[in-house]
């Protein structure tokens, strides 16, 4: 199953762009389109944990409203610190994982990723955070790895 | 108020919201600010707003849904990495000038 997963992935997306595009759902439309996924040419691919595929998708998804949430606080609130801070990878070593929380951190407009940095264990990412209590350190944005 | 006349409303709120979303983050692009400051509040403009307008040109042509299905996938997916893309070129250009 983890084996299958990137071809059933890659081929289900590639059919889904395909069925939106056309706008048809007839039987040969769908056969076309199928044939298409498969033909065109797929990048090696490593065995893919579902659970942490599903997991890092529901955060991606979720991270849609607080983009909201964190865009009407930028636009409302006075002029935010920036800082930089690192993450770690969930698994550096999947390239869908990466993209995910790449997408995911970038999404928001509070944090951006630099790069991957220690190996591509770490993500640099630049985040402005919202002006606080004037007390605290003024360039101390962000929390500290 | 009917159904057609609710969605109407809706779509022109997203619609404006999205307008809003788009000044308000391009609008810094003008001044002078850290690069990657600009950047997140293109990030506003850019994904959050078109997908604002998107939303609104749903509601409003409901006929086109596939349409614009692929292009709402394909702006947030687009301009969130290219974001990236821009973000990783600025760490290039600030490592080149330290010794």
């Amino acid at each position: 199953m983890r084996r299958l997963l990137p071809l059933l992935l890659t081929t289900g997306f590639r059919l889904a762009v395909w069925c939106l595009l056309t706008a048809d759902l007839s039987r040969l439309n769908l056969l076309i389109g199928l044939v298409v996924a498969l033909l065109l040419p797929r990048a090696h691919s490593r065995p893919l944990p579902l659970r942490a595929l599903l997991r890092a998708l529901g955060r991606s998804l979720l991270a849609v409203p607080q983009a909201y949430l964190e865009a009407l606080r930028l636009i409302v609130g006075r002029e935010p610190v920036e800082g930089e801070f690192s993450e770690a990878t969930t698994d550096g070593t999947i390239p869908l994982l990466v993209f995910l929380d790449v997408f995911r951190i970038t999404l928001t407009p509070f944090t951006i990723v630099l790069g991957l940095e220690d190996g591509g264990r770490r993500y640099r990412i630049h985040a402005l955070t919202p002006h606080r209590a004037p007390a605290v350190g003024p360039l101390a944005g962000g929390p500290t790895p | 108020m009917t159904l057609a006349a609710l969605a109407d409303h809706a779509s022109l709120l997203l619609l404006g919201a999205g307008l809003l979303f788009w000044f308000w983050g391009t609008w810094p692009l003008l001044e002078s600010r850290s690069y990657l400051s600009k950047l997140h509040a293109l990030s506003v403009a850019d994904t959050l707003g078109s997908a604002l307008m998107l939303l609104g040109l749903l509601l409003r042509i409901p006929g086109q849904w596939p349409l614009l299905v692929l292009a709402l996938l394909a702006l947030i997916l687009w301009n969130t990495i290219f974001g990236y893309v821009l973000a990783n070129c600025s760490l290039a250009s600030r490592r080149e000038p330290e010794p």
